[in-house]
């Protein structure tokens, strides 16, 4: 790195030539307030919140384009700059609504924010305020308002810049000047949403938490996003154990500061519905519930008797989870097909920012550990359909469901002699279960996906499973017949077993995650 | 006084390639082509003292400089005939009656910085303006002086005609060069400045329409001759348009250096109708008016106008009677600035409104205690926070106007309508 | 495809338009005045058809278009009287030449006439200060306006 050395507010910062002053500020803890400003965007300069004073420079300077010349000193908290900042902020408010008490941006506002923090000041206007669209449906999951709107342009660009799909402009000019769609047109790209977690005000809001839950309630989780194999880091974000929205975090080596509208809402289809909170086997007359002991034991000697067993393991379920099950099967039905369920899909050029072509976030990790091959799941479901199992164990995946083999499946696991299924919902694959397992999903869990491209990242549980539940590392243990204290233990088991993951710990995993070694892998 | 770019003016043929050229039209860039450098030109022009006359004053030869010489992308040079600054109404006599000579003149710019593309960017009202441009340039390109190896020089230049579309912010920098790339007006944040980064991020001068049209007089007659009118830092001669309460409206051409008060007086004739001078806008809309009183001792130069707290500008003389209500002149400015606003940047989107909101309130009746200490804050506020100079402009009148006219303003909330006896308008 | 397209000739001038510029997006306020011009003002389908032979996003268009005052969305009437009503003509009486046409026309600012002939909007400066009070009609300066003259001038616009 080319090295420049600045001073802010007395301090000295070496930074990389080729920096901002708000760069090299922010890398030094040094936060200078702004808008307009994304670190992943063009420059736009039009908030004017970043004025800063430069020495030997007699106007005040935008700090997010101001290059840090070696010797440059910066203040950011002279009077000169206070003053600006209080204008700037007196100017976005007075025309700005008297929302607070029904916008769902309140407590993450970044105007409420710089109020508190640089401002203070009573309002001086005395007008008429501007009018403009409010509640304006933008597309099935933004809203758009157009008082609030500071006119900042960061969805305008981010919409140019990153998904390339132009929907956004500015219209008119002056104090007319907002944020539209063409007529006609709406905002339904597949990263759509994320013009709401770059909004700084509530001009642009989501649809699906509208009016749900104050901010200030929230629990924030990290965890990292099942929706595919991207892993995209998240902030699971509850109130009274409920999921209440993902939030992306920020991780350049994964998904920078962006998160799909899939995975974005994925919760919804994946912990909404009743729970299953007993074990039950199948007898005269339907499914009855019993306790744990009794169900496991059924499963082991249903196993024993009816192998080889053909074993889906759910693409969501957890590097733990695979170690566990996939020498759990091999101890209970030697001879046993594992594999993880993995499917492909077409993606469009927008979701290829993004996403991957597959809704298994942890297909990788799973095989990495034992459970799956590169042969994939579509033969193991073809021999199942053929008849060529007498039993099955399914975690975590409703096969009967399934859009295009759904029917011969449930045909197929129908005719078993023996059927497993370990889930959190009464599916219609669970309904034909012989015995029928209650476990947890990815929002109750602790341990470690492994994404695509082989970083192995963790997931932090959110919330509390029901009573009666168990989390799946529980179940294939008792099943294993071996103790662990918790899915740590486990790993650090599974670590020493496979080489790829050799060295590593939660530790060392962080919060962003490490990379496993392809090589060995 | 001499008469340079209007020396020819009231010849009716003028605007025709045979009545340009046989009063010494296109001698200057000939001589350009066959005689001098790229630099030399620069050293001509720098020596001549030409500053900018749009407005800015910036000086010409030096602006010029800043063109890497050595950026291997295009260069470009725009003339700014965006003319739209309240008051001024000279560079549209230019258009219409000498065309060739802001054709001739660009053809100067485009050389001295190497470029081979150059614009005219005049403003989407001037249609009869318009359609003279083209016609010079049409008229010149088929007698050679424009197109590839002009005159046998090996020096190729294309000039396209391109209309704006009504938006006073073009007539900015940036803001033009934003419309003339496809896009609003919006101003662009500098850096990078257009001498580096301009047109297409190219290297790019733009010249205002007379700075432009005074280059071949300064080429035909030498720089020294032209930095001998004048004053030490205001060079040669200067067009100033002059409007409202006085006998004899229109462009004159002034050297630098004269007495302001002379020149109002006798040169256009006085107010009107038996009144009383109340106050003069010098330089356009934006600048700040000066009382009757202040006239004594200023002279029609830069540094003269600067140092009596306003700015020459476009030399955009607004001259009001002792009937003017100046509450009225106020809004009425702040009302074309709100209007005008590209509304990007936050001080000057929501600022300009604020004080015209104001003013609007005053003017009709319903000012309040606290509204002129209110205006010269949000003016402060907008001044020198804002991505262009808009805002400064912007911000400059109403705070003139309040504090040379204050005492009027009082009586014109305490009142709640116009104290002064016979209104303007 | 949009249901508004060129005429032969008028293409014919949008390619001529286009090979002017080095780079096509610069195009752009020419050829909204080309389109302008064949269809009477810029509607929607307008703006998504310059949109298609640009090669840009319609909300680009959309944003120049309503950037600009001499772009109409919506139709106006044959003859545009556009007054200045910027200082200097204040000063020489903007506002009674404004008066006067509004009680000849029977309309008020931003208003057609009935029968389509007129349509009434007050400007800015338009760079005539000296020949105040002044108005713009469609592309002709109309200067030296009094009360009088202005309402003849207006009777010989068909």
């Amino acid at each position: 790195m080319d090295p420049v050395k600045i001073t802010v507010d007395g301090r000295e910062i070496v930074t990389a030539k080729g920096k901002t002053v708000i760069q090299a500020a922010a890398e030094a803890g040094i936060d200078i307030p702004h808008y307009c400003y994304h670190e992943k965007l063009t420059i736009a300069g039009n908030c004017r919140m970043c004025l800063v004073e430069i020495e030997k420079m007699p106007k005040l300077q935008i700090a997010c384009n101001t290059q840090a010349t070696e010797g440059m000193s910066v203040k950011t908290q002279s009077p000169k700059v206070l003053e600006a900042r209080r204008a700037v902020m007196e100017f976005l408010l007075i025309n700005h609504p008297l929302d607070c008490p029904i916008c769902d941006q309140a407590g993450e506002c970044w105007l409420q924010d710089y109020y508190m923090k640089h401002d203070l000041t009573p309002s001086r206007f005395d007008e008429r305020k501007e009018h403009e669209r409010k509640r304006e449906i933008f597309g099935p999951y933004v809203v758009f308002d157009g008082e609030r709107c500071i006119k900042c342009t960061r969805c305008v660009r981010f919409l140019q810049e990153v998904t390339h799909t132009d929907e956004l402009t500015v219209v008119n000019r002056g104090d007319h000047s907002t944020i539209a769609l063409f007529p006609g047109q709406t905002l339904d790209n597949a990263l759509s949403v994320n013009v709401v977690d770059i909004c700084p005000v509530g001009a642009l809001t989501d649809r699906d938490f509208r009016f749900k839950v104050r901010v200030w309630y929230l629990k924030k989780t990290p965890s990292v996003c099942p929706g595919c194999s991207t892993g995209c880091n998240i902030s699971v974000e509850t109130y009274q154990n409920r999921i209440a929205r993902f939030k992306p975090r920020v991780n350049e080596a994964v998904n920078s500061h962006w998160l799909c509208d899939e995975g974005r809402y994925v919760f919804h289809s994946l912990t909404e519905g009743e729970r299953l909170t007993s074990p039950m086997i199948r007898q005269e007359g339907g499914l009855v519930a019993v306790d744990w002991d009794t169900a496991l034991q059924a499963v082991a000697s249903g196993l024993a008797a009816n192998g080889p067993t053909a074993a889906v393991l759910s693409g969501r379920n957890t590097n733990e989870e695979a170690y566990l099950f996939g020498r759990m099967m091999k101890k209970l039905s030697p001879g046993a097909a594992l594999e993880v369920f993995y499917r492909e899909r077409e993606l469009t050029e927008v979701e290829k920012v993004l996403m991957s072509p597959d809704r298994s976030p942890n297909f990788r990790g799973a095989r990495s550990m034992g459970v799956g091959s590169a042969a994939g799941v579509e033969p193991l479901l073809k021999k199942i359909i053929e008849g060529g199992f007498h039993s099955s164990y399914i975690v975590g995946e409703d096969l009967a469901s399934l859009p295009d083999r759904g029917e011969n499946l449930k045909s197929a696991l129908a005719k078993l002699s023996f059927l497993v299924v370990q889930d959190t919902r009464m599916t219609p694959t669970a309904a034909l279960a012989h015995v029928v397992l209650p476990s947890t999903h990815f929002g109750e869990k602790n341990g470690t996906y492994t994404n695509r491209r082989g970083r192995v990242q963790k997931l932090n549980a959110a919330i509390v499973p029901p009573a009666g539940a168990l989390q799946d590392w529980q179940i294939f243990s008792r099943l294993l017949g071996e103790n662990y204290a918790g899915p740590e233990e486990i790993f650090l088991a599974a670590a020493r077993e496979v080489s790829a993951y050799d060295g590593l710990n939660y530790e060392k995993i962080g919060t962003l995650g490490a990379m496993i070694e392809a090589q060995k892998q | 006084m001499e008469k340079l770019l209007l020396r020819n003016v009231d010849a009716p043929d003028l605007h025709t390639l045979a009545g340009y050229r046989s009063r010494g039209g296109y001698r200057a860039i000939e001589k350009v082509l066959r005689e001098m450098t790229p630099e030399k030109l620069i050293d001509e022009i720098k020596a001549s003292g030409l500053r900018g006359r749009g407005g800015a004053g910036f000086p010409t030869g030096m602006k010029w400089g800043f063109v890497p010489k050595d950026n291997p992308k295009p260069k470009y040079v725009v003339c700014n005939a965006d003319e739209s600054e309240p008051g001024t109404f000279k560079d549209r006599l230019l258009i219409e009656k000498d065309p060739h000579a802001i054709v001739e003149g660009t053809m100067i710019a485009a050389y001295a910085i190497r470029s081979h593309t150059a614009f005219i960017y005049i403003r989407g009202e001037m249609v009869y303006g318009a359609n003279m441009l083209q016609g010079a340039i049409d008229e010149a390109a088929a007698a050679g002086y424009l197109g590839t190896n002009i005159l046998g020089s090996g020096y190729d230049l294309d000039v396209i005609l391109h209309r704006g579309a009504g938006a006073y912010i073009c007539g900015e920098e940036t803001g033009l060069l934003s419309s003339l790339e496809g896009g609003k007006g919006w101003p662009k944040v500098k850096p990078p400045f257009p001498a580096t980064h301009g047109l297409f991020g190219c290297p790019t001068v733009v010249n205002n329409v007379e700075t432009l049209a005074a280059l071949p007089w300064i080429i035909d007659n030498g720089a020294a001759r032209y930095a001998a009118i004048g004053t030490e830092k205001s060079k040669g001669t200067k067009l100033f348009s002059v409007s409202g309460h006085i006998k004899k409206p229109g462009v004159y051409e002034v050297d630098m250096g004269y007495p302001f008060k002379k020149f109002l007086e006798e040169d256009c004739g006085g107010v009107p109708n038996g009144r009383k001078l109340k106050g003069v806008i010098p330089g356009g809309a934006s600048m700040p008016v000066l009382r009757a009183e202040e006239l004594d001792g200023i002279t029609m130069d830069y540094e003269s106008f600067q140092a009596a707290g306003t700015l020459l500008g476009s030399g955009g003389v607004i001259v009001m009677d002792e009937t003017t209500c100046m509450v009225r002149a106020a809004w009425n400015i702040s009302r074309f600035f709100a209007h005008e606003s590209c509304g990007q940047c936050s001080p000057c989107r929501e600022g300009c409104h604020w004080m015209e909101k104001i003013l609007n309130r005053i003017e009709h009746g319903a000012g309040r205690a606290g509204d002129l200490e209110m205006i010269l804050s949000v003016s402060g506020n907008i001044g020198g926070n804002t991505i262009c100079p808009f805002g400064d402009a912007a911000s400059w009148p109403p705070a003139a106007f309040i504090k040379k006219y204050r005492s009027e303003f009082d009586e014109h909330i305490a009142a709640g309508r116009c104290t002064i006896h016979q209104k303007a308008a | 495809m949009t249901a508004v397209k060129f005429s032969d000739e008028s293409l014919k001038a949008f390619q001529e338009i286009v090979g002017r510029y080095p780079h096509k997006n610069a195009a752009m306020l020419p050829v909204l005045y080309l389109a302008q011009k064949e269809f009477g003002y810029i509607s929607a389908e307008v703006m998504e058809y310059v949109a298609e032979i640009m090669g840009v996003p319609v909300a680009r268009v959309y944003g120049v278009v309503t950037f600009y005052t001499m772009f109409n969305m919506k139709p106006i009437g044959r003859h545009h009287i556009q007054v200045c009503r910027t200082l200097p003509c204040a000063l020489a009486g903007s506002e009674r030449i404004t008066a006067a046409i509004k009680a000849k026309l029977h309309i008020g600012v931003g208003e057609t006439t009935a029968d389509g002939r007129f349509t009434l909007s007050e400007v800015e400066c338009l760079a005539s200060c000296g020949t105040a009070p002044m108005m713009q009609v469609n592309d002709d300066y109309y200067e030296n306006l009094t009360d009088k003259n202005v309402g003849e001038i207006l009777d010989r616009l068909k």
